[in-house]
């Protein structure tokens, strides 16, 4: 156990250095020098604190749309729409935060809002859910189309009820300053948003491990004939998984809305569900995991940002660097499985041969 | 002497966690057909789909004709004149015998009128009733087992492999398979035959290599041998019998009963056609019949998971039909299916996780709405050792432990959720004797508490050791129902190929009425 341990810890660790070593070469090809722009990128990610904060700004999101990935995965479910849930999470926190204005004291408000934009976003998903229990629709498709959809309503609503008052922009009027999620560190971006996301990270992994609800998950996802024949309604896992899902992606839109932005703009952040696959690949849908690679794909966005400002080196060579490092990440499962493989029959040949 | 046709030498065999073949050395002459019998995981697939490319072993070596070679795929074997016949076989269902059995082997434009010229003439040389054109699909198992043994000899095959080629078919069949296989080593080919059934083995073989625990323990003529020695060294020890029957009180109630159930299948597959019995407290009902007539369908609409076209089910009174998967759970129907790894098993999850399979709703493993894990461990570990499961423990991953201990938790699992009925399709399909031994004991142990047993088996052997009567079913029809001392071998052999034996019937819903 020790040794795969280690071996999960090396091969991650040597995935992430040979992601960055391949988009170095890129680098080469435009004519600059990698270890520049690398040091460049360490440094400026470690400038002061408020851009380190920021690594954690930007991993707030990316852990909850890598969970509204991770744990339908779980169920062998593939849930494409996280863009969507979370754009419907944004619009619902939004409106109750407008709606609240200055009515409630700050706590039940921002609770009020989280608890709407969960429920719209987990609404949202469990649809996906139903259809899928209801006419067995592929919910792949359902809920990437789903995303447009939602992108639709969003945009409608910033043109009407929801627009500024100087109708001038997509976008709303700024919330009440009681209802931005607090800041954690003053001076920096940092709000307690980044506290609900490991909060829900974990809550995840209790759901799927310790709870007989996602027992029952895994069981649908690793084996639904087995599940059907045990009494186990996959139409139902199937509606509660894409609702906890769409609730969790939603929840990055309050972090988004009522946590950064402090307004909802249109057509904002729209990589977050994409990135939230990949940090759920990256951490093998594992719900701790996802935190740290979300601070990870987090720590290169800020460095990026950084980095494309000042060294005239196109930003999206970060990407390039998400791209390679997941391609790695993947490839070392089977390195790791390899190794195991291998460890244990040396075992079994030592025991043969005594 | 000239070297034998097929050589194995000191061939070694690991998986990540077990020794499949350890120090093997045998050899296969020209026209000889060779036996490989042991138990389940006793090596012997292991060992021939090494031959066959598709595993590679870790040390020894391999001649043919007294040349050292390498085979690195079923290509290889192929091209060395090696084919396997697998258990479950690789034919493409939608596709025609013709199409399938050039499958790999014709590339370009194929004319296909050609080929199947080709496949008619191949298949009346060796005495098959085949229709080239037709999809395989529709076709029986037995005769889709022929349309893979065709695809062999139309690669020229000078050795061919079966891996328990029985299994699937009725006793007449099989008969049929053993002349084709004495023919085709008079021809000067060679076959090897797996099997654990020692009477298939004293009818076809020349000479048989006996395996058990990945080595070889015996290698003999089968004019020197008789089944007691050859039985010996397969198990390594004798077996116990199994405790003396009880007889069932005249007072017993019944308990299951099924009224002209009938099921339609959409698939063209078997349904069921106005199936009748009832079964009683503490019996155990046995049903025979060849695989794919109607066994899986009666389980599960017994359990549930099929909906009846007419007739109906009940349990201690009580008409299940608008009871839910769930609630026949509840009522104490406990179900060990034929397939356990895709029916009954979650096999990438823990042993004790998959012990509260069918009762994760149940109260007893949640305290405060998490589960109870230190007690669902104990409930695992606890039948760990009652049913002697060969685990690390509670948290072994299912996948990792051997077919009979997974078979093993199934029916420990099954055991406690049926309370009142317990279902068991093909109970020790696949399993070594002891494991065998072991689940028959645990079936009589429960009909002497007092629970109806409905025991589903290919296996004659088995439903003549544990039934009280015996059904046989035959493309979804009851052909009767007997009391034990009323059916001989024989007479159960033609009921199962769907032979009537009009005149000794007993009228089937009198017997059950009764």
């Amino acid at each position: 156990m020790n040794a795969n341990l280690r071996d999960l810890f090396l091969s991650t660790f040597f995935a992430v250095v040979l992601g960055i070593v391949a988009s170095a070469s890129l680098l080469l090809f435009l004519g600059k020098n990698p270890i520049a722009a690398y040091t460049l990128l360490a440094t400026s990610i470690i400038r002061d604190s408020y851009t380190i904060a920021d690594i954690f700004v930007k991993a707030t999101p990316l852990i909850l749309t890598g969970l509204a990935f991770a744990l339908p995965f779980k169920a062998s479910l593939f849930n494409i729409g996280a863009q969507g849930q979370f754009y419907i999470g944004a619009l619902a926190a939004s409106a109750v935060s407008l709606a609240l204005g200055e009515r409630l004291p700050g706590l039940p408000g921002i609770l009020l809002v989280i608890v709407a934009a969960m429920v719209a976003g987990g609404l949202w998903g469990a649809f996906i859910g139903w259809v899928k229990a209801k006419f067995n629709s592929n919910e792949f498709l359902i809920s990437m189309m789903s995303t447009y959809v939602a992108l639709a309503v969003m945009n409608y609503f910033l043109r009407t009820a929801l627009m500024e008052a100087k109708h001038e922009y997509p976008q709303t009027d700024t919330f009440a300053p009681r209802l931005w999620l607090p800041t954690i560190f003053e001076g920096t971006r940092l709000h307690a948003g980044f506290i609900l996301a490991v909060l829900f990270a974990l809550f995840t992994w209790v759901l799927l491990y310790r709870t007989d609800l996602g027992y029952r998950i895994r069981v649908v996802g690793h084996n639904p004939t087995a599940a059907r024949l045990s009494g186990i309604e996959a139409s139902r896992i199937y509606i509660s998984t894409f609702f906890l899902a769409g609730a969790l992606a939603a929840l990055a839109g309050v972090t988004e809305t009522n946590g950064v932005q402090h307004m909802l703009v249109q057509g904002f952040n729209p990589t977050l569900g994409a990135e939230g696959i990949g940090i759920a690949i990256l951490a093998n849908a594992n719900p701790i995991g996802i935190i740290f690679a979300a601070i990870l794909f987090g720590a290169l966005k800020v460095g990026g940002n950084v980095m494309g400002q000042m060294s005239g080196i196109p930003a999206s060579i970060i990407e390039i660097m998400e791209g390679f490092v997941m391609i790695f990440v993947i490839l070392s499962y089977f390195v790791r499985n390899f190794l195991a493989t291998r460890r244990a029959k040396r075992v079994l040949q030592k025991s043969l041969a005594v | 002497m000239d070297s034998p046709y097929l050589e194995l030498r000191d061939v070694t065999k690991l998986f990540a966690k077990v020794v499949a073949n350890r120090h093997v050395s045998f050899s296969i002459q020209s026209g000889e057909v060779v036996a490989l019998l042991g138990e389940n995981g006793a090596g012997k697939s292991t060992i021939m789909k090494i031959l066959y490319g598709l595993y590679h072993a870790d040390s020894g070596e391999i001649l043919i004709n007294g040349v050292a070679r390498k085979i690195a795929s079923p290509k290889d074997a192929m091209a060395l004149g090696i084919a396997m016949i697998q258990q479950h076989f690789s034919l493409v269902p939608a596709h025609s015998v013709t199409e399938n059995i050039i499958l790999g082997n014709a590339s370009g434009r194929i004319n296909l009128a050609a080929y199947q010229k080709q496949v008619r003439e191949l298949a009346t040389e060796y005495g098959f009733d085949i229709d080239p054109a037709a999809l395989v699909r529709d076709l029986p198992v037995g005769v889709q087992q022929k349309v893979e043994i065709l695809k062999a000899l139309f690669q020229k095959a000078r050795l061919l492999i079966m891996d328990e080629p029985t299994a699937v078919l009725t006793p007449q069949e099989a008969v049929k398979l053993m002349a084709f296989v004495r023919r085709f080593a008079t021809a000067g080919h060679s076959v090897v035959f797996i099997t654990h059934k020692l009477k298939e083995v004293m009818a076809v073989a020349d000479r048989i290599i006996v395996m058990r625990n990945g080595e070889v323990h015996g290698d003999l003529l089968r004019a020197s041998t008789d089944e007691k020695e050859l039985s010996t060294l397969m198990i390594g020890r004798e077996l116990p019998p199994l405790p003396k029957e009880l007889a069932i009180p005249a007072s017993a109630k019944e308990m299951l009963r099924l009224d002209g159930v009938s099921i339609r299948d959409a698939h063209g597959g078997c349904g069921l056609e106005e199936v009748s019995f009832a079964i009683r407290e503490g019996e155990i009902f046995g049903i025979a019949g060849v695989s794919g007539n109607g066994q899986q369908e009666l389980c599960e609409a017994i359990c549930g998971f099929r909906p009846l076209a007419s007739g109906s089910i009940s349990l201690d009174g009580r008409d299940l039909a608008r009871l839910g998967i769930r609630d026949r759970i509840g009522l104490g129907i406990g179900y060990v299916p034929a397939d356990r790894q895709k029916d009954g098993l979650v096999m990438e999850l823990s042993l004790a996780e998959n012990m509260i399979l069918k009762s994760s709703y149940d109260a007893k493993w949640k305290q405060w709405r998490l589960l109870d894990r230190p007690r669902i461990a104990q409930y695992a570990n606890s039948k760990i050792q009652a049913y002697s499961i060969k685990a690390p423990g509670p948290d072994a991953v299912v996948k990792e432990l051997s077919g009979g201990n997974q078979q093993k938790l199934v029916v420990a699992r099954e055991v406690d959720n049926g309370t009142r009925l317990l279902i068991f399709d093909q109970p020790t399909r696949g399993l070594d004797l002891g494991a065998i031994d072991y689940v028959h004991k645990a079936i009589l142990a429960e009909r002497a508490k007092g629970k109806g047993v409905l025991c589903i088996s290919t296996e004659l052997s088995e439903i003549f050791a544990l039934s009280d009567r015996i059904a046989v079913l035959y493309k979804g029809v009851i052909q009767g129902i007997f009391k034990k001392t009323e059916l001989t071998t024989e007479k159960i052999g033609l009921l199962m190929a769907g032979y009537a034996i009009d005149a000794e019937i007993p009228n089937m819903t009198k017997e059950s009425a009764k």
